[in-house]
């Protein structure tokens, strides 16, 4: 890495997006219109599992004003999907595909209506006549596996999309030189994105003749694969481009509005827009998983674990959102930041009739980790030993093997981030190498007790598993004796944390000029190489390295006097390998960030509310290229964590969603934040990222939910093993120990 | 969301607006907006025509002669704000100090609310604890309602049609330990349970106690168990572990409120703890 001094990077720069966001200027999919634009309205799907025996549109067609009614018959190759094409565009009769005439959750389309005005295809829809006949539907996960249940997809015996096995070590050896076991059962449930911009999109045929969608989504090319595949199209038919995007975190990884409205304006040559509403976003994109885990630990008497065992259900709902992936991650995960000697895990993704789950910040972490960190926490706690040094006993070292039988790349600091945590938090070490934990204020208030936590976790950056990992950026160079200005060419999307801040940062760095002469073209399929997906940690790392290539390629056609100068690179992460079946063993990711994050929680012990006094965040995110950025994606990831642990409580009844509003759905707002988060950043660099950075943006999500049940547990004597602690549950479950009984 | 296209005509009195509500059977008030107009938004009430009553002057006076008059117009920062009130009823000032939002209580009056029923909004539990009388005016001349027998079932009331509420009569309680205390819903601040207590006190002792609970169930209701309790006790944490029970025990279990959030039984649980944290902030 370059140890010339920075210009650039390293500066909180303002973002370039601040100004008209804050202002209302900057246009969000949803405020975007064309003349003479049609309106177009979704007919979901009525049941949870069901074949679509026939679809009627008669009437609605018939109504002023209904421009086209779009069902099954019209989508040319009826089949979408991120990671496997297993849903149909829309259900219905006519197909060439086995099972597109199956409706698997509330969340599928039975039907499209276009019309010239919003409020007449809102009227058109329930006008359409679908005929059902129900099938046998299932709801829990554990029974989806079993044999006698109803089979949801071709090919998928037991509804299983995926299975990972982890066999390192010796079990039997393990437990025989544990003296202490733990076990414990952790469940987890839905979270809802809850980004502010409720999906919407504007499909039209521009001045080359292309189909385009405007959208708000974390990656325009596979969008645009996963269009044109459908319309059976070629590549350069299709166009996406993403305006501002209000939030992602994972929510738009998969399609939303993209193919029916791209079918639609394909069809009638006409602007096509639709606009969700609150309610609908949340029935109708996927969610965070429910993951169910039972976890078996031992330790020596000296605090060395030796024997891990665990198994991973996540419901997957009605199609594979990223399940498998997700749930591969949770079978890397969920041993945590521990080099154990002997690991047996076994992970399942299942399909159900729920509503689809799939990438959501974290991405399978936060549920592993809270078993993981709980386990830990419990084995210290029967071996009366300091949680944070039961900790430092265990966690990685430079070299350490993953349960996966290979080391981890280099760059590892889950010690150093947990030693800052716990200083921070008060953890003293005296004499060295016996830690003491802090011991909180006792409230004045009989009714409150406050409670410490600690726990810290780790994450892949970039895709996994032998994924043929790239990014693109093309940088160009212009001007006679001196560069004046740069263009750099880099699709990654914008979806609020920063990145086109950073990339330009990252271009001006590596040309070497000041930040004002760079201008970004981005997001538009036409203009730019793919990026790969805003996901996964990765943007930033991924694409200034690309940047970074790119650049240096075009500097050297500067000094070879080419004007414009123009440099083109993809950047090709080292190679990893998927699980072997069998036993798990594989290289599964090329670099890591590592994250500890400490609580103080007071527990109101009659009604069970749970109040963080203060949170410390210590992040190794390798080097900081904009601290602010760095520190806004900590304090957003610590609120979005305290929330799935607190309060937000997705409620399922039969795959149908029964809180579809922030007003049922309860997410933190300005008076629930915790009263102060410190945010430690640390700058231990990748050997592989640009400048050293490391991907951050989900590892401050990652041990918050843990920490916080520590916290409770260190307060009250109780352990929460259901998420979220809301205050109903803290009652039961403080009452049931003779806690604030009346 | 909008609401569906309604009529507008503003009153300058109390007479034209009862004139104008009994020509037009339909017609709502409007007055601070912050109850009727978002249940029109969501199309859960509608109305033909609006009777905006919100300019009349002689509906906003805040008096103190004995017992303290306040105008159906007077917003709820106002009454929380106003030094007699706060001297004659001081849980009427802490509860109205705590509905909604800054906006909400800068623009909504308390005669709406009142008119409203909401059972999770504040100032009817304290109106109802306190003794409060809702004076009220129609075509067939003015009565008075005692808040006990005002509020009826979920957002219904003893006002007849083409009647308005002129003014909320509460006796002076300044005498007595007062306090109003809410476990608010995390989303709209409305309370999930709020109690109210105004304690007699004699010395250390609780002489009589009047209780009052709105959230809980469908209205803002009196718990005479836990009033009887209370009375004649210190206090102590005997007293209010019996008076804890006993609020929960008057909730008819047919009429307490449940949601996915706050289900009937924490809700009816909390009954029990918000009474404690009331009587304790009352007695300081």
């Amino acid at each position: 890495m370059t140890k010339d001094k920075k210009l650039v990077i390293g500066q909180s720069v303002k973002r370039i997006d601040a100004h008209g966001k804050v202002t209302g200027e900057t246009p969000y999919p949803g405020d975007i219109d064309l003349e003479g634009q049609l309106w177009m309205k979704i007919r979901y799907s009525d049941r949870a599992h069901a074949r679509v025996l026939s679809v009627d549109a008669s009437q609605a067609l018939a109504m002023p004003g209904v421009v086209a009614v779009y069902t099954s018959l019209d989508v040319p190759v009826n089949e979408y999907g991120l990671v496997m094409k297993d849903q149909p565009v829309m259900c219905g009769p006519g197909g060439d595909k086995p099972g597109t005439d199956i409706v698997r959750c509330y969340m599928d389309y039975v039907a499209v209506v276009v019309a010239e005005t919003e409020a007449i295809a809102a009227q058109a829809l329930p006008l359409i006549a679908v005929e059902y006949e129900d099938l046998p539907p299932v709801f829990d996960p554990e029974y989806a596996m079993q044999p006698e249940a109803p089979q949801l997809h071709p090919n998928t015996p037991n509804n299983i999309i995926a299975h990972y096995r982890i066999r390192k070590g010796d079990m039997a050896a393990g437990w025989a030189q544990a003296t202490v076991i733990v076990e414990e059962t952790y469940e987890t449930t839905y979270q809802e994105h809850a980004y502010l911009q409720p999906e919407a999109g504007l499909s039209y045929i521009d001045e080359q003749g292309r189909v385009t969608v405007i959208v708000a989504g974390q990656w325009t090319h596979e969008d645009q694969e996963q269009i044109y595949h459908a319309l059976n199209l070629p590549e350069n038919q299709v166009r996406v481009i993403y305006p501002a995007i209000g939030g992602a975190f994972g929510g738009r990884e998969d399609m939303s509005v993209q193919i029916v409205l791209a079918l639609a304006a394909w069809k009638l040559r006409r602007p096509v827009k639709i606009q969700w509403t609150r309610e609908e976003s949340i029935l109708n994109h996927h969610k965070r998983h429910p993951i169910k885990i039972r976890a078996k630990w031992g330790a020596t008497d000296d605090g060395k674990i030796v024997a891990a065992e665990a198994t991973v259900i996540g419901d997957a709902g009605g199609y594979n959102y990223t399940s498998n992936k997700v749930l591969g991650n949770a079978n890397l995960m969920v041993t945590g930041a521990y080099e154990i000697p002997n690991i047996h895990v076994d992970t399942y993704a299942v399909y159900t009739n729920n509503i689809p789950t799939g990438a959501f910040r974290g991405f399978g972490a936060p549920q592993a980790l809270f078993a993981a960190e709980g386990q830990a926490d419990r084995l210290a706690d029967a071996l009366r030993m300091d949680r944070v040094a039961f900790r430092r006993m265990n966690v990685f070292q430079e070299g350490s093997l993953l349960s996966t039988g290979t080391p981890l790349p280099k760059g590892v600091t889950i010690d150093k981030v947990l030693d800052a945590c716990a200083a921070e938090a008060g953890w003293f070490e005296e004499p060295a190498g016996l830690w003491s934990r802090p011991v909180p204020d006792l409230p004045e208030d009989r009714t409150k007790l406050r409670g410490i936590g600690i726990a810290c976790g780790y994450k892949n950056i970039g895709y996994s598993f032998g994924y043929p990992e790239n990014s693109h950026a093309k940088i160009e160079l212009y001007g006679k004796a001196e560069i004046e200005q740069v263009i750099v060419r880099q699709a990654g999307a914008e979806v609020g944390q920063g990145a086109h801040t950073v990339f330009m940062q990252m271009a001006a760095e590596a040309v070497g000029v000041p930040f004002e002469k760079v201008k970004l073209i981005t997001a538009d399929t036409a203009e730019t190489g793919s990026a790969g997906s805003a996901s996964a940690s990765r943007l930033t790392f991924m694409a200034g390295n690309a940047i970074r290539g790119a650049a240096e390629k075009a500097l050297q056609a500067w000094k070879s006097e080419e004007r414009p100068a123009v440099g083109e690179f993809v950047y090709r992460p080292p190679k990893t390998t998927p699980y072997d079946p069998m036993t798990g063993r594989s290289e599964p990711n090329f670099a890591y960030g590592y994250v500890a994050q400490a609580v103080e929680v007071e527990v109101d012990i009659e009604t069970g509310h749970v109040q963080l006094i203060n949170v410390i965040s210590a992040n190794d995110v390798g080097m900081a290229l904009n601290p602010q950025l760095v520190q806004g994606q900590i304090e957003g990831a610590v609120v979005q964590a305290q929330g799935y642990a607190l309060m937000e409580n997705l409620i399922s009844d039969k795959g149908r969603i029964k809180n579809p509003f922030l007003s049922t759905y309860l997410i933190p707002t300005v008076l629930d934040v915790p009263l102060e988060v410190k945010s430690i950043i640390l700058e231990y660099p990748d050997p592989i990222g640009p400048w050293g950075a490391r991907g951050m943006a989900e590892m401050p999500f990652l041990p918050l939910m843990p920490a916080i049940a520590a916290a409770i547990y260190n307060a009250t004597g109780v352990w929460m093993t259901s998420q979220p602690f809301t205050p109903e549950k803290v009652v039961k479950a403080l009452r049931q120990h003779g806690i604030g009984v009346i | 969301m909008f609401p569906d296209k309604f009529d507008y005509v503003r009153a300058s009195s109390v007479d034209e607006a009862i004139q104008l509500l009994s020509q037009n059977e339909d017609a709502k008030l409007l007055a601070g907006g912050h109850s009727l107009l978002p249940a029109m938004k969501l199309r859960l009430a509608d109305a033909p025509l609006l009777i905006d009553i919100g300019r009349i002057a002689e509906l906003k006076s805040i008096t103190a002669n004995g017992t303290l008059k306040i105008g159906a117009l007077a917003t709820h920062a106002e009454i929380a704000g106003n030094a007699d009130v706060q001297k004659y009823c001081s849980a009427l000032a802490a509860a109205t100090g705590q509905v909604g939002d800054n906006q909400v209580r800068n623009f909504g009056t308390l005669g709406g609310n009142v008119a409203h029923a909401d059972p999770a909004s504040d100032p009817p539990t304290v109106l109802v604890a306190c003794n409060a009388t809702i004076h009220v005016k129609g075509s067939g001349g003015a009565r008075a309602i005692k808040a006990t027998d005002f509020f009826l079932d979920l957002y219904t009331t003893a006002l007849e049609a083409g009647e308005i509420i002129t003014a909320i009569e509460v006796p002076n309680h300044s005498g007595h330990k007062c306090a109003y205390a809410k476990l608010e819903h995390p989303a709209s601040r409305y309370a999930v349970v709020g109690v109210a207590v105004c304690l007699e006190m004699s010395g250390s002792t609780c002489k009589s106690a009047s209780v009052a609970i709105g959230g809980a169930t469908n209205i803002a209701m009196r718990s005479s168990g836990a009033e009887q309790a209370l009375a004649g006790t210190s206090l102590d944490d005997a007293a209010l572990n019996a008076a804890a029970a006993a609020i929960q025990a008057d909730l008819p279990d047919d009429a307490l409120m449940d949601d996915i959030t706050f289900p009937a039984d924490y809700r009816k649980a909390m009954s029990g703890v918000y009474l404690k944290r009331a009587v304790k902030a009352a007695i300081g």
